[in-house]
């Protein structure tokens, strides 16, 4: 963030933050936001793109799903004791235990996966934190060049409070 | 009231919820608390001196035990369903309730994974039924239903606990600011570094919707894996391709039951009229409606095929037994509650009437266990030989490990309504703050 110089402001109404953060952006500022539930206007302005989560979590799946393969295929056929004249490697039962293991290794990936997400995103993002952001209140932070700009924009959009990030 | 007021009276009556208990939370925690020491006491018993304190005789080796199995697995599924599958469909009212779901989900998974372990004989050796590499190269039996039971309830246990903290990092969050000594700790760590910014509810948002995605399919295939434990055999009464949906209905009936049962006391004693509202619990009670007749439907066609049998067989025998026989005020009480129950609920005056539908709600769990009972248990006292007839009655023994597990469940669910949030705080802000911006255009319109 070199050059960059961010204020903070907090916004008591997600319209008025969501109003704020387009104006924002229009002016060229990078703008980040805290706020203590996804408000869909607050992230429609912000226009990120969709997390790729789904590029972890999908093979994730596949991998509990070749597990599941492997622990069933492979111990039967360690240890192949006939049980009720069925095969071996009978593959309808096999599927339910693969079923199984596809969505445990997938949702515990996935857990992983938001984990170093929102672990990350917290180092990255703290300057935009705001105790009061989890609680009622939508933080807003400006990055740029000419802060002034930055501050009228804000309390022109009705900041309640802005501030040196 | 604008969006931030909203906000803030969401927390307090939150916070509220984890204020000093009164008298009335102790003696229920007592009661709860002995129940499942007495029904530990009982299990004692048959762990330390035998299975002669159980009824269990061949033919009918299976009794209370697994029939409580069966009940607690059923009671979990509401919690997925509304959490997930009412996620994935966007039903809004989903919202204030999902967490007490989910939350009942998780214990009544606990408490029905102790039966099957309960049930094994010798407890101390339940790591058999895991796979672990061993010097006799001795693997388990992949073909066989009771470990498919065994990866079906982990799995399910692992990601409904997992389900239910992901939803409570936020809201662990905004409590965190205000709360202080060991509650403070507490929150911090559940919120698991969450500070609200945009960065981490892009990722949380998507993650949540997989969870859902991946709990959905779950819940069906759990029950429908405890279905196969009876239908894969010969047994007259089980082995039937009806059994998965007619469990899998069977389970969420008892589930959103079980919720109401919960959520109309907890919602006057915890003073969460204002968040859930008479429209959340008339939107369950058709929940309600919908599987009782699906239940109703199942019941009809097992009775109709069963019937359509000339006389001399065994699957005829076996219902004629269940209506007819020893069992069968079992049977006319499971039908009158998991028919008659839903069915009154279709009087949008009953429905509405929180007294009638908690009584109604009360019987629908009543006749879901003994509708258990009645699968588990009938048939293997009819089965196709009638020199093996013999009928089980439980010991007191059994009817203390019974009780024991209702004791257990509560004793988890009220310890657990004082260390979590009952509803979803993030989402209800959501949700109070689209309320607001469509009050502010609303006024904003007629002023033009």
């Amino acid at each position: 963030m070199a050059g960059e110089r961010p204020v903070v402001a907090t916004f008591a109404a997600p319209a008025d933050a969501a109003r704020a953060i387009g104006a924002l952006r229009a002016a060229g500022f990078r703008v980040e936001a805290a706020m203590p539930a996804p408000f869909p206007e607050v992230v429609a302005a912000l226009g990120r793109p969709r997390s790729r989560l789904g590029l972890v979590t999908f093979p994730g799946a596949i991998a509990g799903l070749v597990a599941g393969t492997a622990l069933t295929v492979g111990t039967s056929v360690a240890w192949p004791l006939v049980t009720g004249g069925k095969p071996i490697v009978s593959i309808p039962p096999f599927v339910i235990v693969i079923f199984e293991l596809t969505v445990l290794v997938g949702a515990l990936v996935n857990l992983a996966a938001v984990a170093v997400g929102s672990l990350g995103g917290a180092r990255r993002e703290a300057a935009v934190s705001r105790p009061r952001a989890v609680e009622d209140r939508v933080a807003v932070l400006a990055a740029g060049a000419d802060r002034e700009a930055a501050r009228r924009i804000l309390r022109e959009a009705g900041a309640e409070e802005v501030a040196d990030a | 009231m604008t969006a931030s007021d909203s906000f803030r009276s969401i927390e307090e009556t939150v916070r509220a919820t984890h204020g000093r208990p009164g008298l009335a939370y102790w003696l229920g925690l007592a009661l709860a608390g002995g129940l499942a020491a007495f029904g530990g006491w009982a299990y004692s018993l048959i762990v330390r001196t035998g299975l002669h304190w159980t009824g269990l005789q061949r033919p009918g080796m299976w009794g209370n035990l697994i029939t409580d199995f069966v009940f607690w697995v059923g009671i979990a599924h509401s919690g997925t369903l509304i959490s997930a599958i009412l996620y994935l469909f966007r039903a809004r009212f989903r919202t204030a309730v999902y967490r007490v779901a989910e939350m009942m989900t998780v214990f009544a998974v606990m408490t029905a994974g102790l039966y099957p372990i309960l049930h094994l004989g010798r407890p101390w050796f339940a790591y058999w039924l895991f796979p672990y590499p061993n010097q006799r190269e001795l693997w388990m039996n992949f073909r066989s239903p009771l470990i498919w039971d065994v990866f079906a309830v982990s799995t399910y246990l692992i990601v409904s606990t997992v389900f239910l903290l992901v939803g409570v990092a936020p809201d662990a969050a905004a409590l965190r600011g205000r709360a202080t000594g060991w509650r403070r700790r507490l929150y911090s760590f559940l919120a698991f570094g969450w500070h609200g910014t945009d960065e981490q509810w892009r990722h949380y948002t998507r993650a949540y919707l997989f969870f859902a995605a991946f709990a959905t399919p779950l819940v069906v295939s759990v029950h429908s894996v405890v279905s196969w434990d009876f239908a894969v055999s010969v047994l007259p009464g089980w082995h039937s391709t009806l059994f998965p949906p007619y469990f899998v209905a069977g389970a969420i009936l008892s589930g959103v039951a079980m919720v109401i049962t919960i959520l109309v006391p907890l919602r006057r004693a915890f003073r969460l009229e204002d968040l859930i509202t008479p429209r959340h619990l008339d939107m369950l009670a058709r929940l309600v409606i919908l599987t009782g007749l699906i239940v109703t439907y199942s019941y009809a066609t097992e009775i109709l095929l069963a019937a359509q049998e000339p006389a001399s067989d065994p699957e005829r025998s076996t219902f004629l037994y269940r209506m007819t026989g020893p069992y069968a005020p079992v049977f006319w009480t499971m039908i009158a509650c998991n028919c008659g129950g839903p069915i009154l609920l279709l009087s949008r005056r009953v429905r509405r009437s929180t007294p009638a539908l908690l009584v109604i709600c009360v019987a629908i769990n009543v006749g879901m266990w003994l509708e258990r009972f009645n699968i588990v248990v009938t048939s293997l006292s009819h089965d196709r030989l009638p020199f093996d007839w013999r009928v089980y009655v439980p010991t007191w023994v059994e009817w203390a490990v019974t009780f024991g597990a209702f004791g257990w469940f509560f004793f988890l669910f009220l310890v657990g309504l004082k260390l979590l949030p009952p509803v979803s705080i993030a989402e209800l802000k959501e949700e109070a703050a689209h309320l607001a911006a469509h009050a502010g255009a609303e006024e904003a319109s007629r002023g033009r």
